[in-house]
């Protein structure tokens, strides 16, 4: 296998594109998934469930130290930060917000790059924000494969173009492309 | 600046051998960052910070007060604190005394949100509330129970939740009234808390990696809420020891909303609800 994990960023307007996402995975996609999608700070539950819904894989708000494994789906629970450790663990923090944002979409794509190098895909969609432009670079500098969605695709343009400026990426992709480059792992 | 894992591992041995501090099987990733931020909150390259940390034990004290992370708030993740009301602290209504351990209760949030469940459920009076932190300034900050209205008033609402309403009854209310336990004041911005919660626990320092019960009581229930996730892996299964021995048969731990207890000690607590409860 080329890949270890994926791991997917978004905000504003990425909501349907991660629900579309995990809705054409084939239940026995290979690769562990995290998500790190900026909510609203109020909302706490229901966010795992919606998400769930039309997912083919099961979709979860990790504990920490939880170990990743193939075909599932981990969401960055509200207010924290997630972050890979050795021996493919989750862990969880409540330190202070970055670039305003608890998740924060860098210091999971950061850590995540830190653990899988070569071996991670990293996905920026639709967001009102810069978060995750440098996580993504992080994870071009060691290797791996970055994905940023179409910004004329994009609800929300800043994120997508916030990446682009920072890195030069893989592929730029809309939904479509990025679901089919997803089926053929 | 970036921090290397040489540096990394420099910081946490100058600690470990120049103080009383081991911070080796903290969780690599958060400690990475908080080392990052202190480095350039004080403007300091890693060799002065070690050598600081080598001579001048002050300073120790100072960076393990950076470095430790004290987020908390009052009545946080209220559906805990409904288990806490309706399902766990009821099996204590007829305990002699009850012991209660809030380890790592940073700033106090946690302690006054149970002392005001407590009260509301009769139970004050008989309970004794140990409340302990590695940083002395959060103690501090408990003890004087004085926060800041504008940042916390998101949690008045936490506070009807638990307080006024009953999850599972909707027709009970409670009209009970914030200046029953706090004082508002709006133009100062602050909360303050009343003599009679203020003066109730025993605080004290306390290093959950190093110490073990420095109490010298046993627990019916100890609450221990987004601290070990600082920890790694093994150095939480020797946090659960340390919890497992100083609980009563049935006594109850009650953990982060996204905290478990994975490896050995899973078998020595049964998970019910919101709570581990020793068996």
């Amino acid at each position: 296998m080329k890949y270890r994990a994926l791991i997917i960023g978004g905000s504003a307007g990425s909501f349907q594109i991660v629900t579309r996402i995990l809705n054409s995975l084939n239940p026995t996609f290979p690769l562990p998934v995290m998500l790190c999608l900026h909510r609203l700070k109020h909302v706490r539950s229901g966010f795992v469930e919606a998400l769930s819904l039309k997912s083919n894989i099961p979709v979860l708000e990790p504990c920490d130290k939880e170990q990743l494994k193939p075909g599932k789906a981990y969401l960055a629970p509200a207010n924290y930060h997630m972050f890979v450790e050795l021996a493919n663990r989750i862990a969880l923090s409540t330190d202070e917000p970055v670039n305003h944002s608890r998740p924060s979409i860098d210091l999971s794509f950061i850590t995540a790059s830190n653990a899988y190098r070569d071996k991670l895909i990293g996905i920026i969609l639709s967001g009102a924000n810069r978060d995750g432009a440098f996580g993504l670079k992080k994870v071009a500098d060691n290797g791996g494969v970055t994905i940023v969605q179409d910004p004329t695709e994009s609800e929300v343009k800043t994120m997508p173009e916030s990446a682009l400026q920072l890195t030069k990426v893989d592929y730029v992709y809309s939904t479509d492309q990025i679901i089919r480059f997803l089926q053929k792992l | 600046m970036t921090v290397t894992d040489q540096d990394f591992q420099l910081f946490i041995y100058a600690l470990k051998t120049s103080s009383k501090y081991d911070f080796s099987e903290y969780s690599e990733k958060s400690l990475k960052r908080r080392l990052t931020k202190i480095l350039a909150d004080n403007k300091m390259t890693l060799n002065i910070l070690i050598s600081k940390i080598k001579n001048d034990q002050e300073f120790v004290e100072k960076i393990i007060k950076e470095i430790t992370v004290n987020t908390t708030e009052l009545f946080r993740d209220p559906q805990v604190w409904h288990a806490l009301r309706y399902a766990i602290l009821p099996k204590l209504k007829n305990n002699s005394v009850i012991n209660i351990w809030h380890a790592g209760c940073s700033t106090g949030q946690e302690v006054y949100s149970m002392m005001i469940v407590l009260n509301e459920m009769g139970l004050l009076e008989k309970t004794k509330l140990y409340a302990t932190d590695l940083n002395e300034d959060v103690i501090a900050q408990a003890q004087k129970g004085e926060y800041k209205y504008r940042f916390n008033i998101g949690y008045l609402d936490n506070f009807d939740k638990v307080i006024k309403e009953n999850p599972y009854n909707y027709e009970e209310y409670y009209d009970v009234p914030y200046e029953k336990y706090f004082t508002i004041d709006k133009p100062s911005d602050t909360i303050q808390m009343c003599n009679m919660l203020r003066e109730k626990p025993i605080y004290k320092k306390h290093d959950l990696v190093k110490e073990g019960n420095t109490l010298y009581v046993k627990f019916d229930l100890i609450l221990c809420r987004n601290v070990i996730i600082y920890f790694n892996y093994n150095l939480q299964s020797k946090v659960f020891d340390l919890f497992h021995r100083n609980l009563y048969d049935n006594g109850a731990l009650v953990l982060g909303m996204h905290e478990t207890i994975l490896g050995s000690y899973s078998v020595k607590f049964q998970k019910k609800g919101h709570a581990y409860y020793k068996s």
